[in-house]
């Protein structure tokens, strides 16, 4: 067998037992791996109606089948569980070297299930496994926990761990690898703190093999050739990180601004990637297999906000930056710093802190809710600070850890919670941008961009190009993304290498490594089969089309200054036709026909 | 009128905004002016030949000009352009 | 002429697509732990480097081989070459080397070391970000003075 080790290793943490059975080879070939084959893993044992918290849950670790070769920006993992945030099936995406050791190491996923009694970390080394002490680890910061485990086990093994916002449930949790890549969104890591388990720590000595080297190599040279000739994939993420969004969108008038009240940030600039790259860029940084290298290694010198590490990403500086109304870059660095070193994601913690900022000009909070800090929109001190304490979870910062819809609600405003499904939706104004929130609307796991990414097209110009203001085509274009990007996840490519491939290069590097003869049709295929899965579980979770939604906001109060003011966001326009070219009803529920015809039932 | 540079596009022009009294009247003429006063790094990534490079990006008051008349973009001096190479993230 | 592998660790990224090429190239699949070159990063530094072994002209794994195993290439200017069919295992280059990188495979009951790929090295080929680089002999000790050079008249233009 090729591509696929051949082996899925389970723990129990209850009983204490470490399992290796063999990978399901022909559910590989319809759901790949990672976010594929964690969905599926999910759906097969996991009842849809489990707490999220409890040890019925499951925690699943997967590469993809190109995880660990060197195709191109194709070295990831997801994190698959059911997400205590929203009950979705939870897939964060991460890169670092952690999927390729896993993979190393032998195996195609790690399932982990049950609860330890006390802290626990996994080690593995090859095929020897063994659950381990962990309360000399327990409340330390990321970094920390990496270090202090690396020297119990080896220098050279790769880390994920938690930080104390998982410890803390947070629901907003996430799960760090390698000090500085974030399995960040729907709150995986607190999963794994309610397993207590800290850490997993792996080295691996084996290899991953390829059915037809000559054909892989030629197809991998072809995919490079593409990518470096892009002018995004590249150049432009090299020189800039994804902080170089921030400008584009804020002068095409769709960059959410004080918890999308506006779309247009007058001053955003001194918070784009230019200004990074001339500010705190220390170097680029490129995950495992990566030719973009899009990471960016930081450091602050500014003494109130000092410190050194990686980012922020654009998602994080909007979060921190034009959602708060705050333009000081040193302080969105500083809190996203924050946030890696405690294990937070920190999309959901900037768009929590912008909607507390507007409940307190509200004046629905005041001062004695914030533990006496002003929290108004713009007070750059005051949104550290409120980072700072999310993480710890002290104070206010335990109300902020929970995320945005929780918040609000708690205060009897949950309109003025920017979430779909629960999730904080990212930095792309779908006022401004239409298709973009028929995405966020009907994504499977909520607010996200990642698995939709139509902005690619109406805003940035990669390929084709749809004017962002109109609703015609857009239902289609988010389909073809949302499909792609089931099968790209699942295969265990980076979604940055559409920046100069598609599907014709992935299923082509795809066929050559496992042997498995992919088709571009048979790749997209397998893409909707996952977007399908994860709609069953969602409707078994009790959402409906009524879900399908968009913040209120987005909807009925108009963008008011910048390029796209006057704006809203038609969703009734395009939600209808999204249905029917789905294959769905119009309550959105999957057709027997489309079933039969996905294999899914 | 307001002309903004971002990412790599600044370096050609050394400089993140400018201001001009006099309007050109098209986007065509403007871009001959920029490149003119810029130099070839300029001239190369706005133009392909005598077309539009489909690697840059154009917003008129934050509209893309493959959606208002290309390079016959009339301008008024009131207009705010921006200039990006393709860009992304995520 | 004969060339060199030079490492830039300052352009290094910390991908390993050179340990992928590398191994790929001596075994046709993906083991970095048989890799000749290794890219080590300091996560919290953030930063990285790639070492490989340096095809000493004065080599100490050549001295101490005690079967001519390990030897001065003689089709290929500046290559230390490992001889498969007269190695014994003995090991003693893998202790001799100063840098670690002659290193001993159990798996492959082998002697893993830099054979520059018989003179194209893959790692170059796929380092996507010039930290790896394969150039004439001459040419490596000029340029690197000539960056020191620069080095030198970006500090005099300053003052003067
Ligand atoms: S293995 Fe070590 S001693 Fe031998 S040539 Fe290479 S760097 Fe020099
Ligand atoms: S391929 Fe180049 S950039 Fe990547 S780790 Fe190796 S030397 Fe560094």
């Amino acid at each position: 067998m090729f591509g696929w080790t051949g082996t899925t290793l389970r723990v129990d943490l209850t009983k204490g037992t470490i399992t290796r059975e063999a990978t399901d080879l022909e559910l590989a070939h319809d759901y790949l791996g990672a976010r594929g084959m964690g969905g599926k893993i999910m759906i097969d044992e996991v009842a849809p109606d489990t707490d999220a918290l409890s040890p019925a849950n499951k925690l699943i670790f997967s590469p993809g089948p190109l995880t660990g070769t060197f195709a191109p920006s194709a070295g990831r993992f997801e994190v698959v569980t059911k997400a205590p945030l929203n009950n979705v099936i939870a897939g964060s995406n991460s890169g670092g070297a952690f999927g390729p050791e896993l993979k190393y190491a032998g195996y195609d996923a790690l399932i982990i299930e049950g609860k330890a009694a006390k802290p626990v970390y996994l080690w593995i080394k090859n095929d020897e496994v063994e659950i381990r002490d962990a309360s000399a680890v327990w409340g330390h910061t990321t970094p920390d926990t990496t270090d202090l485990v690396r020297a119990e086990t080896d220098e050279d093994a790769k880390v994920a761990c938690i930080g104390p916002a998982g410890e803390h449930l947070s629901p907003i949790a996430n799960i760090m690898n390698e000090m500085h890549r974030a399995a960040g969104r729907s709150g995986v890591g607190a999963v794994m703190g309610s397993k207590n388990l800290k850490a997993i720590a792996v080295f691996g000595t084996g290899a991953v093999t390829v059915a037809d080297p000559d054909r892989f190599k030629a197809a991998v040279m072809k995919a490079r050739k593409l990518i470096q000739a892009h002018p995004v994939g590249g150049t432009g993420l090299k020189a800039y990180g994804t902080d170089v969004l921030v400008n584009i969108l804020n002068q095409t008038g769709a960059l959410p601004t004080r918890n999308y009240q506006d779309g247009y940030f007058p001053t955003a600039d001194k918070t784009g990637g230019e200004s990074l790259a001339a500010k705190q860029l220390v170097r680029p940084k490129g995950c495992f297999s990566c030719i973009i290298s899009c990471g960016r290694v930081t450091k602050v010198d500014n003494p109130a906000y000092a410190g050194y590490g990686e980012g922020p990403e654009y998602e994080s500086a909007w979060a921190f930056g034009a959602d708060c109304g705050i333009d000081d870059l040193d302080a969105i660095t500083k809190a996203n710093f924050l946030c890696n070193e405690h294990g937070i994601d920190t999309i959901s913690l900037g768009s929590t802190i912008a909607c507390a900022m507007e409940l307190f000009e509200l004046g629905v909070i005041t001062a004695k809710d914030t533990d006496g800090v002003q929290l108004t929109f713009g007070n750059v001190p005051a949104m550290v600070e409120m980072t700072r304490k999310a993480c710890t979870g002290e104070g206010f910062g335990a109300k902020l850890a929970q995320g945005s819809y929780r918040l609000a609600e708690s205060y009897g405003h949950p309109e003025l919670s920017m979430t779909c499904k629960k999730q904080e939706t990212p930095a792309y104004d779908p006022r401004g941008v239409q298709g973009i929130g028929l995405n966020y609307a009907t994504n499977n796991r909520g607010g996200d961009h990642v698995r939709g990414y139509t902005i690619a097209i109406e805003v940035l110009q990669n390929g084709a190009v749809m004017d962002p203001r109109v609703t015609e085509g857009k239902a289609d274009l988010d389909i073809t993304f949302q499909n792609l990007t089931g099968a790209l996840d699942s295969a265990g490519a980076c979604l940055f290498s559409t920046f100069g491939i598609g599907a014709g290069e992935l299923a082509e590097m795809l066929s050559a490594v496992t042997g498995v003869e992919y088709s571009v049709d048979e790749f997209m295929k397998i893409g909707e089969r996952i977007w399908n899965q994860e709609r069953l579980w969602n409707l078994k979770q009790g959402y409906t089309t009524d879900d399908d939604a968009l913040p209120k906001r987005l909807l009925t109060e108009p963008i008011k200054t910048g390029p796209a003011k006057g704006e809203v966001n038609h969703l009734d326009k395009m939600l209808p036709e999204y249905y029917q070219l789905r294959g769905w009803d119009e309550k959105g529920v999957p057709t027997k026909a489309k079933l039969k015809e996905l294999s899914l039932a | 009128m307001t002309v903004k540079y971002f990412a790599t596009i600044r370096t050609y022009t050394g400089e993140s905004e400018r201001r001009f009294d006099d309007a050109p009247a098209t986007l065509r003429e403007l871009l001959a002016a920029l490149a003119a006063r810029y130099g070839n790094l300029f001239r190369n990534a706005a133009f392909a030949g005598d077309a539009l490079n489909p690697e840059i990006i154009i917003l008129v008051n934050g509209r893309n000009v493959l959606y208002l008349r290309g390079l016959d973009t009339p301008l008024a001096q009131e207009d705010e352009v921006s200039i990006f190479p393709m860009v992304a993230g995520g | 002429m004969a060339k060199v592998l030079m490492i830039h660790p300052d352009k290094c990224t910390g991908c390993r697509n050179c340990e992928l090429a590398c191994s790929f190239e001596h075994e046709s699949r993906f083991r970095p732990g048989a890799s000749r070159v290794q890219a080590y990063t300091w996560e919290r530094e953030g930063m990285s480097v790639p070492m490989m072994c340096q095809q000493c002209d004065d080599a100490a794994c050549v001295k101490v081989c005690p079967t001519g195993a390990m030897h001065r290439s003689t089709t290929l200017a500046n290559l230390v070459d490992w001889d498969e069919r007269v190695c014994i295992r003995c090991k003693m280059c893998t202790v001799a080397c100063p840098f670690g990188n002659a290193r001993y495979d159990a798996a492959s009951s082998s002697i893993f070391k830099c054979d520059t790929c018989q003179g194209a090295p893959e790692c170059v080929t796929f380092c996507p970000n010039g930290a790896l680089e394969f150039v004439d002999d001459e040419q490596q000790v000029r340029s690197r003075k000539k960056a020191y050079a620069a080095k030198f008249k970006e500090a005099f233009q300053e003052v003067s």
